[in-house]
């Protein structure tokens, strides 16, 4: 067979500003496409992507030539298979236990969404991305690792810098110099807050991973808590950011909820809708092939989980936000091995908890100026911006 | 040939060919049965995937080990000492025939 088609004109910058019609058009015409601006076949059909984050053996998460290493300093469990990986994910896992997300996290959450509601002034334009979705974020992650002393402002610099050393695909100086400041800030204090944990245990990971029976190594400890901070902040924040512009650009369906009550459709919703990841790489580890297309081995394929959540096959009129669609499992937490460790705790606490209270606290929330909102971003996507008025 | 019995919530029985080796999840996605999502595909990482053994057949496939019990915490539905996560158990000559009850929600 022949290798899949190469296209040389699809530009980073209109991924980043909108990919949507993009992959819309790839799905029908070139699923399985070499890409040569991002140096990796796009893989956008939903019956397509899954399967392969189901299969590690042949589609490694260890891919080395990324930046990823080089902005954590370290090689983390995102980028690990089997045993390796699994060890480093079932330490920072009791914190996650349901027990703890219900006894412990989440009346965390909700008495920070109170002081964050609280906070926030009536009848005048405000930023919800600023006065709310980002600060709120940082919070609750910086207890639930077991860091409460960083400010959230601390929390959302050290995310950024991690995401965006990740992200240095240009291999430019700025964003690993910027990351390597945020290290030596966190790496100070985490080693001071460990020392405080181990005397004084709670169910945060920190605390658990450095108390336990059989501790992985404290360098794993340490880059397990960045993968969170790096990858804990921002979806929460864009998954808010989306479910409240779909609801507040779509009165009829808000008020439907507000009687059955049922947010969580929102949440699956938002998240289906713009998924806040919208990419994962794997390597190829074996010569295979996909739509009959030869994959050799050493090739990077990109799943393209946003353009999966679109898929025509699944889902009617993909591209519209509707709460009150019929629930169809999407694909915005990843699959296999690597499934989103947060996934529970991001659906209790923005589904569960945060909808239902925004909108019991301002029931006649507006959206000031909805075309004025940017939408940004090719690996990470969501809302720069979200004017209302509160009332 | 190999098969199972699936019971929804609501007492509605389908009867499914399966292929021997194949876990009774992939079973049921391949037979587009909704009621398991299996959103982890099968890694034991997400309890979306949750069954009921039926009494009668529990003794032949088997009850869930203890990294699998901890999993099963994260189920939405309540779990009972009949509850197994389908991608953990194999469909074979010895269980073929085996009825799994579905819960009534998986998230
Ligand atoms: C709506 C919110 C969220 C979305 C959409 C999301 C999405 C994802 C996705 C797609 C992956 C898989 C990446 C891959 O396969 O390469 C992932 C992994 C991960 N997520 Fe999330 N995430 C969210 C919230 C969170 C939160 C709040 C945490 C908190 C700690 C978190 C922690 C993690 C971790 C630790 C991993 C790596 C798991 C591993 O490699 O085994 N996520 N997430
Ligand atoms: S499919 Fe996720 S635990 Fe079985």
């Amino acid at each position: 067979m022949a290798l899949a088609p190469l296209d040389d004109e699809i530009a980073i910058s209109e991924l980043i500003s909108n990919p949507y019609p993009i992959y819309k058009r790839l799905r029908a015409q070139t699923p399985v496409l070499r890409v040569k601006s991002i140096g990796r076949t796009f893989i956008t059909k939903a019956a397509d992507t899954r399967p392969i984050k189901d299969n590690p053996e042949l589609f490694s998460s260890n891919d080395p030539n990324t930046p990823m290493q080089r902005a954590f300093n370290a090689h983390t469990l995102m980028r690990k298979d089997g045993e390796d990986h699994m060890a480093e994910r079932k330490a920072m896992m009791p914190t996650f236990s349901p027990t703890n997300l219900k006894t412990v996290w989440s009346p965390a959450y909700e008495k920070l969404a109170h002081e964050y509601l609280d906070r926030l002034p009536r009848n005048e334009v405000i930023d919800l991305f600023p006065m709310l979705a980002g600060p709120l974020s940082a919070s609750i992650l910086s207890i639930i690792l077991g860091m409460p002393d960083a400010t959230d402002d601390d929390m959302q610099f050290w995310s950024q810098a991690l995401i965006d050393g990740a992200g240095n695909f240009a291999w430019a100086d700025e964003p690993f110099e910027r990351v390597d400041r945020a290290h030596i800030a966190m790496d100070t204090y985490i080693a001071k807050q460990a020392e405080i944990l181990k005397a004084e245990p709670d169910q945060s990971a920190l605390s658990v991973m450095v108390n336990a029976e059989n501790p992985i190594a404290y360098s794993q400890i340490v880059s397990n808590l960045k993968i969170a901070i790096g990858g804990g902040i921002n979806e929460p924040r864009d998954c808010m950011l989306t479910i409240l512009y779909g609801l507040l650009t779509n009165i009829d369906q808000l008020e439907e909820l507000k009687t059955s009550g049922n947010w969580s459709a929102a949440f699956e919703e938002g998240v289906r809708w713009v998924a806040p990841i919208q990419v994962s790489s794997r390597l190829v580890m074996q010569d295979t092939t996909i739509r009959g297309f030869d994959i050799p081995k050493g090739d990077v394929v990109m799943t393209i989980q946003a353009s999966a959540n679109h898929d025509e096959e699944l889902f009617e009129d993909g591209d519209k936000f509707n709460a009150l669609r019929k629930r169809t499992p999407h694909q915005s937490f990843g699959s296999g091995p690597h499934h989103c460790m947060g996934t529970h705790l991001a659906r209790l606490t923005i589904g569960k908890l945060l909808l239902p209270l925004i909108f019991e606290r301002f029931p006649n929330m507006e959206i000031v100026e909805p075309e004025n909102v940017k939408w940004w971003g090719f690996g990470f996507r969501g809302p720069l911006n979200l004017n209302v008025r509160l009332n | 040939m190999t098969e199972v019995i699936f019971v929804s919530a609501n007492g509605e029985k389908t009867t499914v060919e399966a292929n021997a080796g194949d876990t009774v999840m992939q079973t049921a996605l391949a037979a587009n049965i909704s009621d398991i999502i299996a959103e982890c595909g099968g890694a034991m990482m997400c309890a979306t995937c949750h069954v009921y053994v039926d009494d009668d057949w529990l003794e032949r496939v088997g009850k869930a080990d203890e990294d699998e019990l901890t999993m099963l915490d994260f189920a939405s539905s309540e779990v009972k000492p009949t509850s197994r996560l389908s991608c953990q158990i194999k469909v074979d000559d010895e269980n073929s025939g085996m009825i799994i009850h579905l819960p009534d929600s998986q998230l």
